[in-house]
């Protein structure tokens, strides 16, 4: 080893590093409303999120649909900004952890200083200059959507081989003999060199983002579900692909996806998100093996397996996807969970939900007084429907622990008052060493199904 | 080249119940500067009433092209429509019980239109079924205008680019509604079902001069409203069947807010919603995870039991086609391979594509960089050699395979292959499964 500094070290010879580490991250986009797109309220894509990505790992990130992934993964790669917390590239664990102390709490003028000396070091937004292209070189993106992503109008070896040309990597026939090379380590190959995206097959066009996303020699790769378009076989031959790349070049891999056999393939490490949060994360065999989350539970209960009996019918869950514009109050999973418990944040938007459900009594709503999210009264038309009100949200069709959880419910003729306990929201809890989950109840609790 | 489907395969595939559609020999090229491709190169299979029929292969071997050709949905240029026909039968409300479900229309409540040109006596235009058969790549435009997305409904692969990006989520959805469901919109509206004028243009969308003055006057103005509100009740209830979140609010937004799984859901919702006798179902939920995959297939199955209507589900995802469909096609370079039974494909699969991709399938215990891939790649389907498709990455192939092209041929009653290990070729070494070539 030559005692001069690497000037281009990679995080990849570092192991005491995150190439990639997320604290904190929220992405909100405005709903705009009216002839003034007016701001009237904010879509909660991503919500505090919280990880690192390791030199050399997979990260694998599933989830429901809609619930933020590709988001985080723009996010991540600095297409978006963020609308809080922060992305850092290449962090040192020291500096993580000075960053995670100061978080929670006050910090002195001295740290101060070193927090904006390690943000402008580390932290994505801030980047500048050599640092800011050491970041774009090193960390790539292959988006879901080929067709959005590849310009119609340039050639493959344009597209494949562009970055090459912005960082002065090659030219002339070098560039396009790189280019081939590219495309034979996806599958491809010269006979492709000249032609559009749109003459390719949603498969060959996955495999052109991949050879783009490979051209620079990245440290780390956000794979926005790289294989839901490919067959199986070349799922096959990409997935190989990738794990030999990562052995040979230590890359890693945040790599998003909501098929779990093949996360299961390929990820070290499993982060399972639900409605813009982190619900579960650890080893990905150990989630395999016991979900300590009942989403995670009800995920891989709807997984079809090849193994498995043909006749097997999957288990969708129930209910409608909250929308994350109103994300639910304490975990925001009970609106669909089997296990609730009465501490699981039920609030006045679970009655209103059951009441949109009832067209008649609906309708005979004609207002709600809201005291917090969890006090309300509800008056309607007439004492009768206030009435079935009541009895509704006294019977079996309600959930046990919501009603367990509703403190109060009266009606005043035709005004019903509803409270429930107040809870604070779920966070996530080590449940095990390496293992966060944000659930009230215990992983054992969980396997077992409770409340069922 | 040997023709296709001569009589004995014609059993295989042309079977007993009633077929919904028929692909004979569809033969798609496209023009480009090395010569012609033929993506679609002599495709034949039957989609029967009621079934669900998978079709899966290689990327890029023509699965999206085939199901596109059921609409005409091909870009033209530089694709070229170069023989076949895919023939269709619509169904129409069963005059018996009026929609309600009896006997002769198996509770469905719709049967089979009646052969115009022989009265359901059965003759040449209807293959003696005596049901009305079209010739979907014949049909003039405005015929086919009509079919579609009502009769024969389809969800694209690409989510990004069906939908247009310039209208809201709202008026893509409700234009389906507008075009094909005109009274009963009318209906919603609680307006007389003898509305006519201006008011019934509205209702389809197709304004003509003058009307938009008509119809801000009083006694319009306040139906077109209704009509308006009934449109939208519509357009929410389609959508809130995907189980996509807040669907009135879903509806002000365009394509680019939502996430790729949502513009999927959309793009159900329009296929789902005027109830397709045939639905040609392009990877529908390869944007969705397991759970919401899970009730869109039951949205299809409900539609199903409803209408007896069928799929052609096209998928990459061996272990989803293996759980729902009927029948499975395999199609390997512009040709279908193999087609059968799910049950009997999957447990007995006679041709060596259809084998590797099973065995492609990550499982628990796989190793990491280790899964089963099929070596090489698809051939350039530039003017193909009469070889089979599959030599050069067959671990069985033998000479014979590059020398003759093998047809598809029945190995049983139901289970239909192309390959020269169950059918000799005409001379030559014949390969076999236990002899591993490569
Ligand atoms: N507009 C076009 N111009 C030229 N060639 C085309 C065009 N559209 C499709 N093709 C060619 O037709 C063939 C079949 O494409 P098709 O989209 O049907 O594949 P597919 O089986 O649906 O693949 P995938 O699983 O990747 O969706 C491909 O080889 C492709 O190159
Ligand atoms: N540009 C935007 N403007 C407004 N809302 C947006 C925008 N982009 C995404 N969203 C919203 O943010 C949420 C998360 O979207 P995202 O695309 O990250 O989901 P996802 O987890 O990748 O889902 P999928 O699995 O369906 O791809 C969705 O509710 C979506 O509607
Ligand atoms: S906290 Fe746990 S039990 Fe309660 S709703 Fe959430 S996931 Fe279900
Ligand atoms: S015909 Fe020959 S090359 Fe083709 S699949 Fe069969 S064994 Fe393989
Ligand atoms: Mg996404
Ligand atoms: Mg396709
Ligand atoms: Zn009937
Ligand atoms: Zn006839």
């Amino acid at each position: 080893m030559s005692a001069a500094p690497d000037p281009h070290p990679t995080p990849a010879s570092r192991p005491d590093r995150a190439v990639l580490s997320l604290k904190g991250v929220k992405k909100h986009f405005p709903i705009r409303e009216g002839a003034f797109q007016r701001v009237t309220g904010w879509v909660r894509a991503v919500d505090g999120v919280s990880f690192d990505i390791r030199p050399g790992e997979t990260v694998g990130l599933v989830g429901e649909s809609g619930c933020g992934k590709s988001t985080l993964g723009r996010c991540v790669s600095g297409l978006t900004d963020v609308t809080a917390g922060g992305v850092y590239f290449d962090l040192p664990a020291e500096a993580s952890r000075l960053l995670d102390n100061i978080a929670s709490g006050t910090a002195t003028d001295a740290e101060k200083a070193r927090v904006a000396q390690i943000e402008a070091a580390h932290r994505i937004d801030r980047l500048q200059g050599a640092g800011y292209k050491r970041f774009r070189r090193n960390c790539q993106m292959v988006f879901q959507d080929s067709f959005a992503s590849l310009n119609p109008r340039h050639l493959v070896v344009d597209i494949v081989g562009r970055s090459l040309r912005v960082y002065k990597e090659a030219s002339g026939t070098e560039l396009t003999e790189r280019v081939v090379e590219l495309l034979e380590q996806v599958g491809m190959g010269r006979q492709h060199l000249y032609r559009y995206p749109h003459q390719f097959s949603g498969g060959q066009r996955q495999r052109i983002s991949i050879a783009r996303a490979l051209a620079t020699n990245p440290d780390v790769i956000i794979l926005d579900e790289p294989t839901s378009a490919l067959d199986v076989s070349v799922q096959a031959q990409i997935l190989n692909l990738l794990s030999d790349l990562q052995k040979q070049h230590n890359l890693a891999y945040l790599f998003i996806t909501h098929d779990l056999s093949v996360v299961r393939h390929m990820a070290d490490r499993l982060v399972v998100m639900y409605l813009g949060k982190v619900s579960e994360a650890g080893v990905t065999s150990d989630v395999f093996d016991a979900p300590h989350h009942p989403y995670t539970r009800a995920l891989m209960e709807a997984k079809p397996d090849i193994e498995g009996a043909a006749s097997e019918q999957a288990q969708g869950l129930d209910g409608v996807v909250p929308d994350p514009a109103r994300p639910p109050r304490g975990c925001r999973f009970h609106t669909r969970c089997h296990m609730a418990t009465p501490s699981c944040g039920w609030e006045v938007d679970d009655v209103i939900r059951r009441l949109e459900d009832i067209p008649g009594l609906f309708d005979a709503l004609s207002g709600v007084e809201r005291k917090s999210d969890f006090a309300a009264s509800l008056t309607f038309g007439d004492a009768a429907a206030a009435e079935r009100l009541v009895s509704i949200l006294d019977s079996d069709g309600i959930p046990a622990a919501m009603r367990s959880a509703m403190g109060r419910l009266e009606r005043r003729d035709r005004t019903v008052s509803v409270a429930f306990d107040e809870v604070p929201d779920v966070d996530l809890r080590i449940t095990e060493p390496g293992r966060v989950a944000s659930c009230v109840l215990s992983p054992i609790e969980v396997f077992q199904g409770v409340n069922e | 080249m040997m023709g296709h489907l001569e009589t004995d395969m014609a059993d295989a595939v042309r079977t007993a119940p009633a077929t919904v559609a028929s692909v004979r020999d569809l033969k798609v090229h496209f023009a480009a500067k090395r010569g012609v491709v033929h993506a679609v190169d002599g495709v034949s299979f039957d989609i029967r009433d009621g079934e669900t029929l998978g079709l899966v292969g290689e990327t890029g071997c023509g699965k999206s092209v085939t199901g596109r050709s059921f609409l005409r949905l091909l870009p033209v240029p530089p694709g070229i429509l170069a023989g076949g026909s895919v023939t269709f039968r619509p169904h129409a409300l069963c005059e018996d019980c009026d929609g309600a479900g009896c006997d002769a229309c198996g509770c469905t409540g719709r049967k089979a239109v009646v052969c115009p040109s022989c009265r359901g006596q059965g003759c040449a235009t209807c293959d003696g079924t005596g049901a009305e058969t079209i010739d979907l790549l014949k049909i003039d435009t405005e015929t086919l205008r009509k079919l579609r997305g009502d009769r024969v409904a389809m969800i694209f692969q690409d989510p990004g680019k069906a939908l247009n990006p310039t209208l809201t989520i709202g008026q893509q959805v409700a234009e389906v509604f507008l075009q094909h469901r005109t009274d009963e919109l009318i209906e919603l509206a609680g307006l007389s079902p003898e509305t006519g004028g201006a008011l019934r243009r509205f209702a389809r969308q197709d304004h003509r001069f003058g009307d938009g003055i008509l119809l801000s006057l009083p006694p319009f103005r306040g139906q077109r409203r209704r009509i308006q509100a009934a449109l939208d009740k519509m357009v929410a209830r389609a959508l809130a069947e995907t189980q996509v979140p807040n669907p009135a609010s879903l509806m002000d937004r365009y394509p680019h807010e939502l996430s790729g799984g949502m513009r999927q859901r959309v793009m159900i919702a329009q296929a789902l919603a005027c109830n397709p006798d045939l639905l040609i179902a392009d990877e529908p939920t390869t944007a969705l995870d397991v759970t919401v995959e899970a009730r869109i297939l039951e949205l299809i199955r409900d539609l199903q039991m409803r209408r007896r209507s069928s799929v052609l589900y096209i998928s990459h995802d061996l272990s989803l086609v293996r759980r729902i469909c009927d029948r499975v096609a395999v199609m390997y370079a512009g040709r279908v391979v193999e087609i059968g039974p799910t049950a009997e494909v999957f447990r007995n699969p006679r041709h060596p594509y259809t084998r590797g991709l099973l065995a492609a399938v990550p499982t628990a215990d796989t190793p990491r960089g280790g899964l089963a891939a099929i070596k090489g790649t698809v051939p350039e389907l530039v003017d193909p050699p009469a070889a089979c498709r599959f030599a050069g990455r067959c671990r069985h192939e033998t000479e014979a395979c590059r020398r003759f092209d093998p047809t598809l041929e029945p190995v049983s009653e139901t289970h239909a292959v192309a390959c020269f290990i169950d059918h000799p070729a005409p001379e030559g070494d014949q390969p076999s499964f236990e002899r591993i070539t490569e």
